[in-house]
């Protein structure tokens, strides 16, 4: 089982509410990039922290790049008392986005998703139109590229259907 | 600012702006006065010259320039030039759990090429 699949198999099985954005996002629109790391927006509902909680526990969560030794709880308490969190895990990185520039939280997105199956699981993905919206919103130099592309498999996307 | 499909317009306000008749601004711009007529009533349209021509008649050096419509952003649309099309068209073949799974199978052969390099680089 490759690294994505342990990811999502661990947040489907825990029942988390969350969607699909950045990169693996990009992949499943037909993007031709890759990337190293899966974004996701969480629901911030008590419930799905705690869900979310369990379903990464066993992957040993910590924070991405912070010194070897600094103290991080895995808990609702953490979670709660944050909001976007990069982490690496044993099956590999993961952000969690609570909410996200040009998009906003899982609610606001909710209505600009697809469900897809994924490794047998299915998952809500952030929309084409929506994630060049993110992107642009985003407003960094290296998503010029990125938002060419996506633009283009709208393109193609349409000159198929 | 002037669109271009409202050329007639546009002469019709220069020479009166000018305040030429057809008849004067014909002759200024080496034309006939009822050629001035139907391009101001827009029941002709004029070369690129000839709008040329007129608009000197009038006092008017002609400006040509592509002006991006709302929303097309153009170094974004520089970038688009450079994306292979062809890879999108493949991918867009596949259904999304192939393209994803494609991605995972991309990772998990990055992290061995990674591992090799370490290893390849301990043996040195």
């Amino acid at each position: 089982m490759t690294q994505l699949e342990r990811l999502l198999t661990a947040l489907g099985k825990a029942n988390v509410e969350f969607i699909i954005v950045g990169g693996v996002a990009a992949r499943a629109h037909g993007s031709s990039r890759l990337t190293d790391d899966l974004d996701v927006v969480y629901a911030r509902s008590p419930g799905n922290l705690a869900r979310l909680v369990d379903a990464l526990a066993s992957l040993r969560p910590y924070l991405r790049g912070a010194p070897a030794g600094l103290p991080f709880e895995w808990s609702v308490t953490t979670i709660r008392a944050g909001l976007n969190f990069t982490l690496t895990t044993t099956a590999g990185a993961i952000d969690l986005l609570g909410e996200i520039t040009g998009g906003g939280t899982y609610d606001d997105l909710a209505s600009h998703t697809l469900p897809v199956t994924l490794f047998g699981r299915e998952v809500l993905l952030l929309d084409l139109p929506a994630l060049i919206r993110v992107k642009r919103a985003a407003g960094r130099p290296k998503d010029l590229e990125v938002i060419a592309e996506l633009e283009v498999i709208e393109e193609e996307s349409r000159r198929h259907q | 600012m002037y669109d271009i499909t409202r050329v007639n317009e546009l002469l019709r306000q220069i020479r009166e702006g000018a305040a030429l008749s057809q008849r004067e601004f014909a002759s200024a711009a080496g034309t006939s006065q009822s050629a001035v007529a139907n391009l101001e009533q827009g029941l002709a349209n004029p070369t690129v010259e000839t709008l040329a021509r007129l608009l000197r008649a009038a006092g008017y050096a002609m400006v040509v320039d592509a002006i991006p419509l709302p929303g097309t952003d153009r170094v974004v649309e520089r970038y688009k030039v450079d994306v292979d099309r062809t890879l999108i068209r493949e991918n867009l073949k596949k259904s999304v759990n192939e393209r994803v799974r494609s991605l995972a199978e991309w990772q998990a052969a990055g992290a061995e090429l990674e591992r090799a390099a370490r290893t390849a680089k301990r043996r040195k």
